[in-house]
């Protein structure tokens, strides 16, 4: 399916059920979702980690809604509970089974966001793995000269964006001397296509969605 | 268009970047909120380990309005990160994109409220106000902040635009004087 618009899809579901409290609709996704992700051959390793981490902050809302809530405590509760797993798991659907090279692929070629923007975010995108590391090198550089920079060291930002600064000039220089032009008209050798399938599918999920919201009557 | 070509692509890149930098240094907050969360649940009040930290989690937004002084900075700098954030271990998926919207939103406010002009303290703490209340008002809805009782509601409230005033306002205000002194802004725009 076209990228974007399975993200268009899943921005709708995880706006909507935001403002919905129904328990039996959130299920309904997370099954939805699952049978989906097994479909794309998801392992049940990963499957297991998505219901364990969101499982403190689901506890977390539960319990306040049970204590400190008003009105239907315990519908509240479970409402919560399940939004958080039917947000994981739906938006499981997406970052599972697409990369961010197809998504920046698809905004530019299917919805005509400016190339600087998809290849200015890709760029940044690779450099994570040296960016972690890169934090790790200047605490260790802090230590040397005997300063603990932690989370609230307006230093250990300062840094950061000094590397930033570099790194962002030096990337949009070897873009540039690639043949990189900002502005101008581009050719695609990944082609992404976006078919009537795809607006189908969206406007099929959409109505499904509502009908789930407004129609079946659940208990 | 004219928007669109007020961006360079070192811009993006670095807003992007920052983004990417601030997520990892925030890393080593988890465990601190995955304890304090885990120990105020008996009492039904886990959402303030959320409250306290939450003003981290908008700096990119405010500090990329700051940084690069275009109308949108602030939203994209946050929407940015929140994509990366979304594909490299973010278990909340599409949700994370929202909540970045959301909060880049709230920052660009205040840099709105104040006309685009206030690159000081002013500038500052209406976006951590505005921050406060655009989030809060998505809370409402997302973590059902509207079934809780008035006093908590309101704990939440001020205990996040501390949050944010903290992070936000004192922790971005010291980073911008950092980067004032160096003079490097000038030599990006």
């Amino acid at each position: 399916m076209n990228p974007s618009m399975k993200l268009l899809l899943l921005l709708i579901i995880a706006l909507e059920i935001s403002f919905t409290t129904i328990v039996s609709l959130n299920v309904a996704l997370v099954i939805l979702a699952i049978i989906y992700l097994l479909a794309h051959r998801t392992r049940l390793r990963t499957l297991g980690w998505l219901v364990l981490l969101p499982l403190l902050p689901a506890i977390g809302l539960w319990s306040t809604q049970y204590i400190n809530g008003s009105g239907d405590r315990t519908l509240m509760a479970w409402v919560l509970f399940t939004r958080i797993y039917a947000f994981v798991f739906t938006g499981a659907t997406f970052t599972l089974t697409t990369d961010v090279l197809q998504l920046t692929d698809s905004l530019e070629q299917n919805w005509h966001m400016p190339a600087k923007f998809a290849y200015g975010v890709l760029a940044a995108y690779n450099l994570v793995p040296r960016i972690r590391h890169e934090v790790q090198v200047i605490r260790a550089a802090g230590l040397m000269r005997g300063q603990v920079l932690s989370f609230w060291s307006p230093q250990l930002y300062f840094k950061a964006i000094l590397i930033s600064i570099n790194w962002s000039q030096n990337l949009a220089q070897a873009m540039r001397s690639h043949g990189f032009v900002e502005d101008a008209p581009r050719t695609h050798y990944r082609q992404i296509p976006l078919t009537k399938v795809d607006w189908a599918i969206v406007i099929t999920g959409v109505i499904l969605l509502q009908i789930g919201v407004f129609v079946i009557p659940w208990t | 268009m004219k928007w669109v070509k007020s961006w360079y692509l070192n811009d993006i890149i670095l807003l992007a970047l920052i983004g990417i930098f601030f997520g990892a240094i925030f890393m080593g907050t988890n465990f601190v909120y995955n304890v304090l969360s885990a120990a105020l649940t008996p009492f039904g009040l886990s959402g303030l380990a959320n409250e306290l930290l939450l003003g981290l989690w908008c700096m990119p937004g405010m500090l990329a309005g700051y940084l690069i002084r275009l109308k949108g900075s602030a939203t994209l700098g946050e929407l940015l990160a929140a994509t990366v954030e979304m594909f490299f271990g973010g278990q909340w998926g599409i949700t994370t994109l929202i909540s970045g919207i959301v909060q880049g939103f709230g920052a660009e406010l205040g840099y709105i409220a104040t006309g685009y002009k206030h690159y000081d303290w002013l500038g500052l703490t209406a976006a951590a106000a505005t921050t406060t209340l655009v989030t809060f008002g998505w809370d409402l809805a997302r973590n059902g902040y509207f079934k809780l009782q008035l006093w908590l509601l309101i704990l939440y409230l001020v205990v996040r635009f501390i949050s944010m005033f903290v992070f936000g306002g004192l922790l971005t205000k010291a980073i911008t004087d950092l980067l004032d002194r160096s003079h490097v802004l000038k030599s990006t725009h």
